[in-house]
């Protein structure tokens, strides 16, 4: 075993002021990111979990978030049929509405502006996410039956089976939906039937974005872009990778999330190089006579380096080992709450990065105490 | 062997000042000196007087601002620092009054960490360790830390760390001034047992007078002169003294 191995394991309560830092570095930037990506999945589950294969927007359109108002001439959904390989289409209305509970006993009012989303309840439907279940499905039957995520019960003040206005209509609660959280709005998700008796359906000209089935799934860019060639300007249709890709850079560019992201990842850096080079540095400090005797024994300061570097390549492992535990234990804090997190493996590979050249960097800055350990000095 | 060849380290005309304040004060002051293989040649002095400072000089840890020393034939302080590192890894052995073991490792360890920067290959380095550590007397004690080893057994440790490269020179500060009577008396024994059997320079600098028993020269320094230079035993016998080798 190395020395610096075994000074590692021997004095692992030194080190472990170390690890713990850099292991909240790692759990900051990571649980962030986790629900970043947690929020990314939500905002784009309508999409990522339809069952259409391509997505009809307005052309300017440039996401489903934050693009405006989004709505297509009617005629527009029986032209698409021309297109021998497509085998369905339906429009996804929705609309905003005013949200009020029915507060119960010592229960506040909330009072606020909820996004109303719809599905088409019917067995395969284009516009039924393949996630909700048939008891999900069933339940939306009902007019007037209203589905809800678990993450936006609270701020809703409502529970399963309670009752609700939307713009002064008398809603049901009727399911719970999970992986549904919106971070902008809350959103309320009703049967097509029901949207219409809430009055929010499109009528007239105009249609929601639409969304559309193939024969064969796998042609979906092959049909995207014959349908873009005779779109005339009308229309931009997307793949359904393509469009969940645009709503999480929407996301990204447009909300204040992406500050929060960088800031932390700065921040962790700085807490992370603080305490690990303050860390080392002691632990170095504590033994410098024994560095010294090596080097009154001829062994060079480039090796005494090397033995600092591998030192502080043992605490970096370790902190991964610790920031590991940590954001398993928030991701399961997160799953019993109804947050989704995701960790996208990019995200992972580059924090374990960092944490390894945060705890190598304090390594080399720690190097110059090094320089203390001058063997005339145990002569003294 | 004639007398010359068996001069392991000279110094000549060696001067070191240290800066206090506004002041320098002449630590060394033109000190001549030498050093033969199997000799134990003890540096004697009180506080202050420059014995420390003078096996710094000696031993390629301080530079001197005048003056010159010539250690197994090679003039010293005209080699880069990186030569003088090699040459205390190649020739020199040390051992402080503190011990100055690293607490996690294990007594074999302590040696075969040096040992492994002397190019041998971790099996020759435990082998070579180990036979380091049963000469001073700890071949049970191979597995222990520093924290279930006494004072004298912590020594001895360090004194198996720096004989085990086999050094012709071997450096000694107040080795026993943390260890009792009979620790001392071991500690000496074996220092002296490095320069009979191995046939290394011993300098040991100590004002322990009890150590005196043990000197084969004996030089007394005080405000950085040489005042007094004094040979215990003829230089030729100095190669052997059976009735303590056997300690």
């Amino acid at each position: 075993m190395s020395l610096a191995l075994a000074t590692l394991i021997y004095e692992s309560r030194r080190y472990m002021a170390a690890v713990i830092a850099l292991a909240f570095a790692g759990l900051l930037i990571l649980a962030q990111v986790g629900m970043f990506t947690g929020i990314v999945k939500g905002a784009t589950a309508t999409v990522d979990r339809s069952r259409a294969d391509l997505m009809i927007m307005p052309a300017k359109s440039e996401s489903l978030i934050n693009s405006g108002p989004t709505s297509l001439p009617r005629r527009l959904g029986p032209q698409l049929y021309l297109n021998p390989e497509v085998a369905e289409v339906a429009s996804f209305d929705g609309g905003g509405g005013r949200w009020s509970n029915t507060p119960g006993k010592g229960q506040k009012q909330v009072t606020t502006f909820v996004q109303v989303n719809m599905v088409d309840p019917e067995v395969g439907a284009v516009t039924l996410p393949t996630d909700y279940s048939e008891a999900t499905r069933i339940a939306l039957l009902e007019p007037y039956a209203a589905a809800v995520d678990r993450t936006a019960l609270a701020r809703l003040g409502v529970k399963l089976n309670d009752t609700a206005t939307v713009n002064g209509k008398t809603i049901h609660i009727r399911a719970v939906l999970d992986g549904y959280p919106d971070m902008n709005n809350a959103s309320v998700t009703v049967s097509r039937d029901t949207l219409r008796l809430l009055g929010m359906l499109e009528k007239g000209e105009k249609t929601g974005p639409l969304m559309v089935r193939l024969k064969d799934p796998a042609r979906a860019e092959a049909v995207r872009d014959q349908l873009n060639a005779v779109s005339k300007g009308a229309y931009r249709a997307w793949t359904r990778a393509e469009l969940s890709k645009a709503n999480e850079g929407a996301l990204l560019k447009e909300q204040i999330i992406g500050l929060f992201l960088i800031s932390s990842a700065v921040l962790g850096f700085l807490i992370g190089v603080g305490i690990t080079s303050m860390t080392l540095r002691g632990a170095i400090l504590a033994n410098i006579k024994e560095f010294a005797t090596l080097r009154a024994l001829g062994v060079s300061m480039g090796s005494l380096r090397v033995i600092v570097l591998e030192l502080s390549f043992w605490v970096g492992l370790a902190g991964l080992l610790a920031t590991a535990v940590f954001t398993y234990g928030v991701y399961l804090l997160g799953k019993s709450g109804g947050v989704p997190m995701g960790f996208p493996p990019v995200a992972v590979i580059l924090v374990a990065l960092l944490l390894m050249v945060i705890s190598l960097a304090s390594g080399l800055f720690s190097l110059g105490v090094l320089k203390k350990s001058q063997p005339a000095d145990l002569l003294r | 062997m004639t007398p010359a060849s068996r001069v392991a380290i000279e110094a000549k005309g060696l001067t070191k000042r240290f800066k206090t304040g506004r002041t320098f004060i002449e630590v060394l002051k033109q000190v001549d000196f030498d050093a033969r293989h199997g000799d134990v040649t003890m540096v004697m002095g009180p506080s202050g007087s420059g014995k420390s400072t003078l096996v710094a000089t000696l031993s390629g840890l301080l530079r001197p601002d005048d003056g010159q020393v010539t250690a197994m034939g090679q003039d010293l302080w005209s080699l880069r620092p990186g030569r003088i590192d090699r040459f205390r890894l190649d020739h020199c052995g040390f051992i402080f009054q503190g011990f100055n073991l690293f607490s996690a490792l294990t007594a074999l360890q302590q040696v075969t960490t040096v040992l492994k920067y002397t190019g041998l290959s971790p099996a020759e380095a435990k082998e070579r360790a180990t036979i380091a550590l049963s000469e001073v007397g700890l071949a049970n004690r191979l597995h222990q830390r520093p924290t279930e080893l006494s004072g004298g057994e912590k020594q001895r440790v360090a004194i198996a760390r720096a004989l085990a490269k086999q050094p012709r020179l071997l450096f000694a500060d107040e080795p026993t001034s943390a260890l009792d009577g009979e620790n001392g008396q071991v500690v000496i024994q074996l220092l002296q047992r490095a320069a009979k059997q191995h046939d290394a320079a011993v300098i040991c600098v100590t004002h322990d007078p009890r150590l005196e028993a043990y000197a084969d020269r004996i030089i007394h320094i005080e405000d950085g002169r040489i005042l007094d230079d004094r040979r215990t035993t003829p230089a030729h016998e100095s190669a052997r003294q059976p009735e303590l080798i056997e300690a």
